[in-house]
């Protein structure tokens, strides 16, 4: 390993000399970069990331915007808001949303909410900008497909909000487009032309992961900076490297799902459509089955659960730590299950296809693997609690979003043991139980990494510091908002009021909830305005923040080891070798609180009487000093 | 009106006012650099309002909880014979969530508040400890195990039934389509007659597409409300004709989605009359419920049908007052074909009424397309 490691070192030296005869010398050479080469078409990966960010930024406000409208009917059947006449046009006659529009509501919501924000915006974003900052690359290991990853994310974007100007409106049968539904324009007019860019969109989506996702292991498993053992990662770098193999094994899958539905779409093929009588006469279909939509698309969406909330939680792990002035706690546990995470989210898919005809048998086999996963997600659960015990907390606005993201991880995480369990799975699926389950432990807590992320990397991202206080105002707006819309959702759930209903109306038992739906869009609505602070923070901190310093929160890690704005090539000089691994913080006998990977034991500070192990007389570059035994052979 | 008009633009300018207001002072505060906050640790205030939110988040959540309580109609007050070992365990996993989310929760939030950051305090440097870690995975290993064995017990028993249930079963029909129910009973040789799509012609009101060709189809019997005998177990099949439904009992604990081209089943037996339900919850306006849980389509939320559950003799009583689908479509369009039935006569008269149950189905369709 040690020899690979040197091997890796050299490449990147000569990469980086190339960089240099490219641009002249010194680290400073924007100046000689078009505007196109250097904002638009870059290929620096810290500039890619930012792109990510901003396109994803841009689908958050779009889908809050749509839950904020369903939000309305679901609190106010049947009353008329003249302003969204004015607003949506035909899709609200009179002022009342339409039912095939409110289901497209949702479906957009949900789509752009997992895929672009959850996915893109967190991975895009953060394995982008921190993975060869943290693993002491000069780039990623390809920048022109790191390039093309973005574009095809981008023309993705615009393909998906293009659906919503067609005139048959966009798609509607949900974020899962389970056909018939979804492959039939006589059953909802949201299976036409709105349901085709929504596959083509995702063609392009999908196209973009497995690109950038190719970058990050490669760059993970090649470019690591002299001394850089797997063992010293960053656990928000093994988060990403996991997420990227999730999505390298997982994406495939849901591309070979739209397409066999696109054939059955546009060419008469049968693969999931079977003895269909609609609109009036018999369908020619025959032999497909609507289950092995359902099996294919699950393969992706189970680990894409876990593709949006891995990332956040490794974020949570590297905030956690700095903030608490302690090494995370069972680091090696930590990364174990994180793989047990990711191997056994590929086992567990059908859990979302307990009651849908599927052999019984199966249900047994799937709620074994699906109970088995919560004990590692436990294990994560606590480690982060005892990662926060006796330690000497900073409660700066990322810290705060962190400890929010445990919480929520907790509670939502939790009902999944209900959910999981094929028995109790009967009554409860396709409640709101269900959507209050996996707001939480998805939707809350994976925002929430995207927020901790936001605050905490921002100073490295754009030079500049977010104003803590409107951090913290928004972070007490958003928390209590998020856990007052979706902890009473669970009443509902457990009153049996039904997932993607238009209106509680129709039902004696399901009636009864439409007064908590109204308490529960109020919260939604406050909570949705809050994010505009958080917007007005990131905007007006970009271009009037105070100055950050180098490494303003004092943390460990070689990101903070570059210039306040890194040029391409990330460092000026030689790449920074690595002693030890990133969580010495508050280590005994050391003067300061933290102990940076980059410099050599003998050169840090250490407190009186606690005498430097003599350096010894080997030079320092030659090999790498292990700190754990047997860290070379990981 | 006016006085109320009065009141709102009264609100709005004190908004406006207040929003001037804030304002007006951080422009001050800016410009002359002050800064009326300075003397606020933040740290203490964020860590005394994370404790705030502990506290307060368990008392609403829990005084929030039982207020709702009364209103948990899929775990509460099971109405079939398999609700009840589910409800109890339900409520048994329940417990396990409730002790979880609470104690780690409450660590969470304390642990933040208590090591919040002081001067002079230093962080414990921690950073594995394997018996701690080892025992966190065995016990939720112990007890994801224990659940397990009780989840496959129940999921068995519920899917896979004993034969004798099986063999005793009433069969009933429920059949889906966008967006409404219709459902079957096998008559009086309680069988269900031969159906496929392919026979469907709305011309003769054979929306199920009955073969009439199978004699076990002439007494067949199609309604639009679930009647359903209690203390029998029913067999329930679940056919679609277009898209995925989901034909949810909720009272019943039942959920089982239709899929177009593959019947599925559930069986259940109920175990209270509605009468006897209406009576001890004092609510004459009780009602079990059929709704539909899968999304299908613009009119998803409103595929309602009324299920009545009744003693034998009622239930009996009711069969036999229906007329099987057959006989109305022989009156109306088979007339002529039809020697054994000497009946050409009357059959103009009968020519405007709505052909028994399929018909008035269809009148349902045209009610709920209308939203
Ligand atoms: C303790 C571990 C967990 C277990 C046992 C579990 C179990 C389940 C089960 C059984 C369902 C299907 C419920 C139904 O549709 O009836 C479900 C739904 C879901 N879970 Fe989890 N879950 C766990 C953790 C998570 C995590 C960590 C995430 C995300 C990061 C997540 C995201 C979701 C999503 C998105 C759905 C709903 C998908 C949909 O129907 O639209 N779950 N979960
Ligand atoms: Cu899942
Ligand atoms: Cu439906």
């Amino acid at each position: 390993m040690a020899e690979s490691t040197s091997h890796v070192q050299d490449g990147s030296s000569t990469f980086h000399a190339d960089l240099h005869a490219a641009h002249g010398s010194g680290h400073d050479h924007h100046h000689e970069q078009g505007f196109l080469a250097k904002y638009v078409f870059s290929q620096d990966h810290k500039v890619i990331a930012k792109q990510f960010l901003f396109t994803g930024m841009l689908s958050a406000v779009v889908g809050i915007g749509l839950s904020m409208l369903f939000r309305l009917q679901l609190a106010f059947p049947d009353t008329p808001f003249p302003i969204l006449e004015s607003l949506l046009g035909r899709w609200a006659p009179d002022g009342v949303i339409d039912p095939s529009f409110y289901l497209a509501l949702v479906t957009m919501h949900g789509t752009l909410m997992v895929f672009f924000v959850l996915t893109a915006g967190l991975s895009g974003t953060f394995s982008n900008y921190l993975i060869p900052l943290q693993v002491g690359a000069r780039d990623m290991a390809s920048g022109f497909l790191n390039m093309l990853s973005y574009w095809a994310f981008f023309l993705s974007t615009v393909i998906m909000f293009a659906s919503f100007f067609v005139e048959s409106g966009p798609a509607s049968g949900g974020w899962t487009i389970y056909p018939p539904l979804s492959a039939l324009p006589q059953a909802m007019s949201g299976s036409g032309m709105g349901m085709t860019l929504w596959l083509t969109s995702m063609v392009f989506f999908i196209a973009s992961g497995l690109l950038g996702g190719i970058n990050y292991i490669t760059t993970v498993i090649n470019l690591r900076t002299k001394g850089m053992t797997l063992e010293r990662l960053p656990l928000n770098i093994w988060a990403f490297f996991l997420t990227a193999i999730l999505v390298i094994l997982s994406f495939p899958v849901l591309l070979a799902a739209a397409l066999l539905l696109f054939l059955d779409r546009s060419l008469g093929t049968s693969f999931y459509l079977s003895d269909i009588y609609i609109g009036g006469e018999v369908l020619h279909h025959a032999g497909g089955s609507p289950v092995l939509f359902q099996h294919l698309f699950w393969f992706l969406g189970h680990p894409e659960v876990y593709i949006v909330l891995l990332p956040a939680l490794g974020i949570a792990s590297e905030v956690i730590s700095v903030n608490s002035r302690k090494p995370i706690f069972g680091y090696k546990a930590m990364v174990g299950s994180m793989i047990a995470i990711a191997v056994l989210s590929f086992i567990v898919w059908a859990h979302h296809m307990f009651v849908t005809g599927m052999n019984p048998f199966l249900g047994t086999v799937f709620m074994l693997f699906t109970l088995i996963i919560a004990v590692p997600s436990a294990i994560k659960a606590f480690n982060y609690i005892t990662t926060l015990w006796r330690g000497n907390l900073r409660l700066t606005p990322a810290m705060l979003f962190a400890i929010g993201l445990v919480s929520f991880f907790i509670t939502g995480g939790i009902t999944g043991i209900i959910l999981g369990n094929a028995a109790l799975d009967i009554p409860m699926h396709d409640t709101y139980f269900v959507t209050a389950h996996f707001h939480l432990v998805m939707g809350s807590a994976s925002a929430f990494g995207l927020f901790a992320g936001v605050y905490h990397w921002f100073p490295k991202m754009f030079g500049k510091m977010m104003n803590p206080r409107l951090g913290y105002i928004h972070f007490w707006f958003t928390f209590i908002g998020l856990y007052l819309v979706f902890f009473p959702q669970h009443f509902q759930g457990l009153g049996g009021v039904a997932r993607h209903y238009y209106q509680f109306t129709a039902f004696d038992f399901m009636k009864q909830f439409v007064d908590l739906s109204k308490y529960i869009t109020y919260a939604a609505w406050i909570g949705g305005a809050a994010q505009l602070i958080f917007f007005f923070n990131f905007f007006n901190s970009l271009f009037w923040g105070k100055k950050a310093p180098q490494n303003p929160w004092k943390a460990n890690t070689l990101e903070w080891t570059t210039p306040i704005n890194p040029g391409h090539g990330n460092w000026p000089g030689e790449i920074p070798t690595v002693y030890r691994w990133p969580y010495d913080y508050s280590k005994p006998g050391l003067e300061d609180d933290y102990a940076p990977q980059h410099i050599p034991d003998e050169d840090l500070r250490y407190e009186p009487g606690q005498a430097p192990p003599k350096p010894t007389p080997a030079p320092r570059r030659e090999e790498t000093p292990s700190e754990t035994e047997g860290s070379d052979n990981f | 009106m006016d006085a109320q008009l009065l009141i709102t633009l009264t609100k709005v300018l004190l908004v406006i006012i207040l929003v001037l207001v804030a304002f007006n002072l951080s422009m001050v505060f800016k410009i002359k650099s002050i800064d009326p906050f300075k003397n606020w640790n933040a740290t203490k205030i964020n860590a005394a309002l994370l404790m705030v939110f502990m506290v307060l988040g368990f008392i609403f959540a829990s005084w929030s909880s039982v207020k709702w309580a009364p209103t948990f109609t899929l775990v509460t007050d099971p109405a079939s014979e398999h609700g009840v070992p589910l409800d109890a365990m339900f409520w048994r996993t329940m417990v396990v969530c409730i002790l979880v989310t609470i104690i780690t929760n409450f660590l969470l939030f304390y642990f933040s508040w208590k090591y919040q950051e002081r001067p002079g305090q230093k962080a414990h440097f921690y950073p594995h400890n394997n018996k701690l870690e080892l025992i966190w995975t065995l016990v939720p290993a112990v007890v994801m195990t224990l659940l397990i064995a009780d989840g496959v017990k129940n999921w068995h028993s519920i899917m896979a039934p004993d034969d004798e249930i099986k063999e005793n079963a009433l069969d009933v029909e429920f059949y889906a389509r966008q967006f409404d129910w219709t459902i079957r009973y096998g008559g009086a040789d309680q069988e269900l007659g031969q159906t496929h799509i392919k026979y469907i012609d709305n011309a003769t009101a054979n929306q199920l597409g009955f073969n009439y060709d199978d004699p076990r189809t002439h007494d067949d019997i199609v309604v639009t409300e679930v009647h359903l005998p209690v203390n029998v177990p029913v067999h329930m099949h679940i056919k679609s004709q277009d898209v995925l439904h989901s034909a949810t009992l909720a009272h019943f604990r039942v959920k089982m989605d239709a899929v177009p081209g593959m019947p599925t089943n559930f069986w259940f037996t109920p175990t209270e009359t509605t009468a006897a339900r209406r009576e001890r919850l004092g609510n004459p306006d009780f009602n079990y419920e059929l709704s539909c849980q899968q999304i299908c389509g613009s009119s998803h939320w409103n595929m309602r049908r009324v299920v009545v559950v009744e003693t034998e003799e009622e239930f009996q009583a009711w069969l036999a007052s229906q007329k099987p689908s057959y006989q109305a479509y022989k009156e109306k369009f088979e007339n002529k074909n039809t020697p054994s039935e000497p009946a050409p006569v009357e059959a103009p008269a009968e020519e405007a009424e709505p052909a028994n149950a399929s018909a008035e189905d269809g009148d349902d369709r045209a009610t709920v397309s209308t939203r």
